[in-house]
């Protein structure tokens, strides 16, 4: 059975389904009669002393296997079964309104989870979670499934939940996951997070998905394009076999390769920076050894934030955490990318299209208070190390020159408060917008570098909306159209003298690649796994012949001639790449 | 009554580790052991509740006052500011 979800960490997986169920999600509501009170609060103390007893079991073996350190979590679970002010309240409530136990304890949980959400200590906050592990374990006994320790589970675990609990992935020995899928979640969940901090597999949003698995089965996931197979046949099961196979050599050979320059073999030298959404996937841009970040989508900051917005201090916070880990070569951070629904604001009607709506810059200088916070967030962070600002969706020089404005405005105001903080940060534009393409030139005068957004381009280039499957083939970053524009934009930026990136989907695939280079665009940004075949495509090939086949390509007419002739080509130029034994998925 | 005012001093505060410490050393004695942040009496907890002591959110730095009452009381309150002043044997 094949199930679609949305892949949000790359890679194949094969193992064995181990269901990490939400026994909250289950609980109704039953009304007790008078006489049925008492037998239901000693059901309530005969699951209290059985969860005692497993927790005490639980810290031993805890103990013997991880030594005390770590073995005061279950002390902490065990003191909260034995905490009078917890259970009292939970035999109170079945006494006052005739509930079952199992509401009781969701009731009572709620009502404390409640008030440590309102603590302000991060540590002593995710205390809740133990609360919530304690509960759930008290109503799986009530409720008769087996507990299931998760140090008990398989090896090669693929685990499968609604949605992943962070105390739960907390306690799973990363030495046993392979994957992760859930029922809830989109790119940004709390799912995608860990599966992307220690790069593996994921699939989310994948519905009724819990319903369908049973713990113990064979289960494949392909983080890349969102499938996730239960019960494969045998020619299934030996092609993504085969698929994880070449994975696991790649990953030897690109670690052989990490130290290698990006070079062509006629000495130029091309700068691979990363894409990144979370701060979490720092780890992987690392393992790719990224010449720094090319783009910091920081609107990921908002869809995690709890309440809403992301403060001064949490934006300031994750804006250092990248300065000082992105090196020398720093980060460019582009600012919010969000649209008006997003903020709630007052007397904000919904969009008729939103993409071409009141987002991102627009956004930004109209609700300049948000756009303000996130300035000052920036510019002190930049002081850890070095940062440049991005300006998302620009149309106009005056929004250039208004956004330069409010941060010159911060700079002051931080200077004149004292605060530490960076001056003179470096102010780039996205070129994503038909308009900022003809005006190329005179942005170029406004702007310390530029980045070549090239998805959206595309898209409001050939008037075509990705997401919508009646015209989404038309969607084609190789239509002369695009090609024209992009060189347009090379041409404006080289000839200004300011640095310009590349930072959509066309700089990670390799045909499209050598475009780009033969238009000497020799600094792109990409999701740091496709570094790896990018380098060995780049340290495989000529400029000179880059060149060559990008003048010819884009004087063709139309998007078939241009591919035609870039396939043939391809297959020359590319020959040494394509031999490459561990070429894996990139041909199409 | 025994009562006497404490400073948590050491760094990560009355974390889950120093609580669970805390609760099961005042459920050794026989005596009301009450907690409270310094200046807030209407609001104490229970040393012997996990729930309480954790819901005092006491980081380093925080004045804490320790009330005790009941027939160990002395032994009590000595042995309670025995571990938060020996810094729950961390740091």
């Amino acid at each position: 059975m094949r199930l679609e979800g949305i892949g949000v960490c790359q890679g194949v997986a094969i193992g064995t389904a181990f269901l990490v169920d939400d026994p909250f999600g289950r609980i109704v509501r039953v009304f007790l009669p008078a006489e049925q009170i008492d037998v239901e609060v000693t059901r309530f103390r005969e699951a209290l002393h059985l969860a005692q007893q497993q927790v005490l079991e639980a810290t031993e073996r805890f103990r013997a296997a991880l030594g005390s350190e770590r073995a005061y979590i279950l002390e902490t679970h065990l003191l909260m079964l034995r905490d009078s002010t917890f259970t009292r309240q939970i035999e109170d409530f079945i006494r006052e309104n005739h509930a079952n136990a199992e509401w009781a304890i969701r009731d009572v949980t709620g009502h404390m989870l409640d008030i440590y959400r309102q603590i302000n200590d991060d540590y002593l906050r995710e205390r809740g979670s133990d609360i919530a592990d304690v509960s759930h374990r008290l109503i799986k006994i009530l409720s008769g499934t087996k507990t299931r320790d998760l140090n008990e589970m398989a090896e090669n675990a693929i685990i499968i939940a609604d949605d992943l609990l962070p105390s739960v992935a907390a306690d799973l020995d990363p030495k046993r996951v392979l994957g992760f899928v859930t029922n809830a979640g989109g790119w940004a969940s709390h799912t995608s997070i860990i599966a992307r901090s220690q790069s593996l597999p994921a699939v989310v949003g994948v519905r009724d998905l819990t319903k369908r698995v049973r713990s113990g089965e064979t289960i494949i996931i392909d983080g890349t394009t969102g499938t996730v197979i239960l019960r494969p046949s045998p020619e299934t099961y030996r092609f993504y076999s085969e698929q994880r196979e070449r994975q696991l050599q790649q990953l030897v050979h690109d670690m052989e390769e990490r130290e290698l320059p990006a070079i062509t073999l006629d000495g130029r030298e091309v700068t691979l920076r990363a894409n990144i959404e979370l701060i979490e996937e720092i780890e992987g841009f690392n393992r790719y050894n990224a010449a720094g970040v090319g783009l910091y989508r920081s609107e990921f900051l908002y869809s995690q934030a709890v309440n809403g917005l992301p403060s001064e201090e949490e934006q300031y916070e994750a804006y250092k955490f990248l300065a000082e880990m992105s090196g020398s070569d720093g980060a460019v951070v582009r600012t919010f990318d969000l649209g008006g629904d997003k903020l709630h604001l007052d007397g904000f009607k919904p969009e008729r299209n939103p993409a071409l709506g009141l987002r991102a810059i627009r956004l930004s200088l109209n609700v300049q208070h948000v756009f303000r916070t996130q300035i000052r967030a920036i510019l002190r962070a930049a002081s850890h190390g070095t940062l440049k600002i991005l300006l998302p969706f620009v149309s106009n020089l005056d929004e250039v020159r208004e956004a330069k404005n409010i941060i010159a405005e911060v700079e002051k105001e931080l200077r004149s408060q004292r605060i530490k903080h960076e001056e003179d940060v470096e102010i780039g534009v996205m070129v994503e917008v038909p308009a900022a393409v003809i005006l190329a030139e005179p942005l170029a005068r406004e702007a310390d570098f530029f980045s070549l957004g090239t998805n959206d381009l595309t898209q409001s280039l050939l008037a075509v909306d990705r997401g919508n499957e009646n015209v989404n083939s038309l969607f084609d970053p190789m239509h002369p159209a695009v090609l024209r524009a992009i060189r347009f934009v090379a041409d404006a930026a080289h000839r200004m003298q300011i640095p310009i990136n590349v930072c959509g989907e066309m700089a990670s695939n390799p045909a499209e690649v050598i475009i780009l280079l033969g238009l000497d665009l020799l600094d792109l940004s990409m999701t740091p796994s496709a570094i790896p075949a990018i380098k060995r495509l780049i340290r495989s090939i000529r400029l000179e012949d880059a060149r060559t086949l990008a003048d010819q390509a884009i004087n063709l007419t139309t998007p078939a001639e241009v591919h035609r002739y870039v396939n043939s080509r391809f297959a020359d130029l590319g020959a040494q790449f394509l031999a490459s034994a561990h070429f894996t998925k990139l041909a199409g | 009554m025994q009562q006497r005012t404490l400073t948590i001093t050491n760094r990560l505060g009355l974390h889950a580790r120093a609580a669970a410490r805390l609760v099961k050393l005042a459920g050794a004695y026989r005596s009301d052991i009450l907690l409270a942040r310094n200046g807030a009496r209407h609001r104490t907890v229970d040393a012997k509740s996990i729930f309480g002591v954790l819901l005092l959110a006491a980081t380093q730095g925080t004045l804490i006052d320790v009330m005790v009452e009941g027939e160990d009381e002395q032994e009590a309150l000595d042995a309670v500011c025995r571990l938060i002043e020996g810094k729950f044997g961390e740091d």
